[in-house]
């Protein structure tokens, strides 16, 4: 098994109201602002939105105008864990090895 | 990777100690054979032993274990019992001629009836016979059931082994222990006891070594196995003394050693928001 492959959180929680903190099994701690996970949704319909062009003449839709927020945070077999926000939007899975990408510390961050 | 439809839920079976999945990354490599039989195989050492058909679109376990018939829901319980192991499949609910045209989201639901609505009892051993491929019942079995771990079939050429290597790295993206590969139809035995390697040699040990798991063994390929299958009474159980029911038992032997020492790592942290 690789390094990346035995990487996992030893600690998962909640870091203020904006922020996710884990723990990493390596002894690397990860900060990342909820909105950044938001962004990088891994799911098929967010990828997709991603692709796009960004229309300067976009709508926003009714539930885009209030605060979004992390309802849950379940695990996902042993590799993964889904977010569910308070949109509704619960179709991203993020992969043990995505969340470590995504990490938004300093070291990584300038990586 | 998607769940294949609503959120996954972790599925709790305190009750069966080890859940076995047999998977390939290429269909008609004898997966549903080796499922079986390895089954039986397990069955004959620990008597609790259950089979579990999670090919939704081509079930394969009701004619390997000689029901043919389209049971009656109403007065049937299930699992249903066969050869000493208890069986699940979709070809019990559905007649052969009947085509389950269902998307993701249906399979998913299925599996999980499966594995929640039914009365497995105590087992000692669950195998997972799956489909081939990397599709929604093996994302559905990877994100919901307490899987102990993965035996992947293959066979000797390179057009099954490519897609081998396929199974393994989704079992290992999701975090599932390999339990090792398995070779069928390794080689034909002559009377005279030469080995003929009908389909190349050594492919399974080769991506075994390559891919850093263990290689499990070979089974060797026999004529009376297909017709064991279309009789509904498997080689394990009608032929025991053949080569390749001693195979199986070996692999079963394997496979229950490796089941005992393989390290599935420890359940990730919940979150407290």
């Amino acid at each position: 098994m690789s390094q990346s492959e035995s990487l996992i959180p030893v600690a998962i929680r909640k870091d203020g109201p904006e922020h996710l903190l884990i723990e990493w099994s390596d002894g690397h701690r990860s900060v990342y602002a909820w909105q950044h996970l938001r962004d990088h949704c891994p799911c098929a319909g967010c990828r997709d939105e991603r692709e796009k062009p960004t229309d300067p003449f976009r709508i926003l839709k009714p539930n885009e105008l209030v605060p979004l927020a992390p309802i849950s945070m379940p695990p996902v077999g042993r590799y993964a864990y889904k977010i569910v926000w308070s949109d509704g939007h619960d179709s991203g899975i993020y992969t043990l090895d995505h969340l470590r990408s995504l990490c938004q510390c300093p070291q990584c961050s300038n990586r | 990777m998607q769940p294949p439809g609503g959120p996954p839920q972790k599925i709790a079976l305190p009750n069966i100690k080890n859940i076995v999945a047999v998977a390939s990354g290429k269909g008609g490599v004898g997966k549903s054979t080796v499922a079986a039989n390895l089954a039986l195989a397990l069955a004959a050492v620990s008597p609790r032993v259950g089979l579990m058909d999670a090919d939704i679109y081509g079930p394969s376990v009701p004619i390997m274990m000689g029901i043919r018939e389209v049971v009656d829901q109403r007065t049937t319980a299930f699992p249903m019992e066969r050869h000493g192991l208890k069986l699940m499949s979709m070809g019990f609910l559905v007649p052969p001629e009947q085509a389950v045209i269902w998307r993701g989201p249906m399979v998913h639901r299925a599996l999980v009836q499966f594995l929640t609505d039914l009365n497995w009892g105590p087992l000692d051993y669950l195998v997972i016979d799956l489909p081939p491929g990397t599709g929604d019942a093996q994302l559905t079995l990877t994100q919901t059931a307490p899987l102990s771990g993965a035996v992947i079939v293959t066979t000797p050429q390179d057009v099954a082994l490519i897609d081998a290597r396929k199974g393994l790295e989704m079992f290992r993206q999701v975090r599932v222990p390999v339990l090792g590969i398995v070779e069928n139809m390794s080689y034909f035995e002559g009377e005279d006891g030469k080995r003929v390697h009908l389909f190349g040699q050594g492919g399974g040990r080769k991506l075994a070594n390559e891919a850093g798991v263990p290689f499990l063994g070979e089974i060797p390929i026999d004529p009376r196995v297909a017709e064991c299958g279309d009789d509904g009474e498997p080689i394990v159980c009608k032929y025991p003394e053949s080569g390749v029911a001693k195979a199986y038992r070996t692999l079963a032997a394997t496979v229950a050693e490796r089941l005992q020492s393989i390290d599935k790592g420890p359940e990730l942290p919940e979150v407290q928001l």
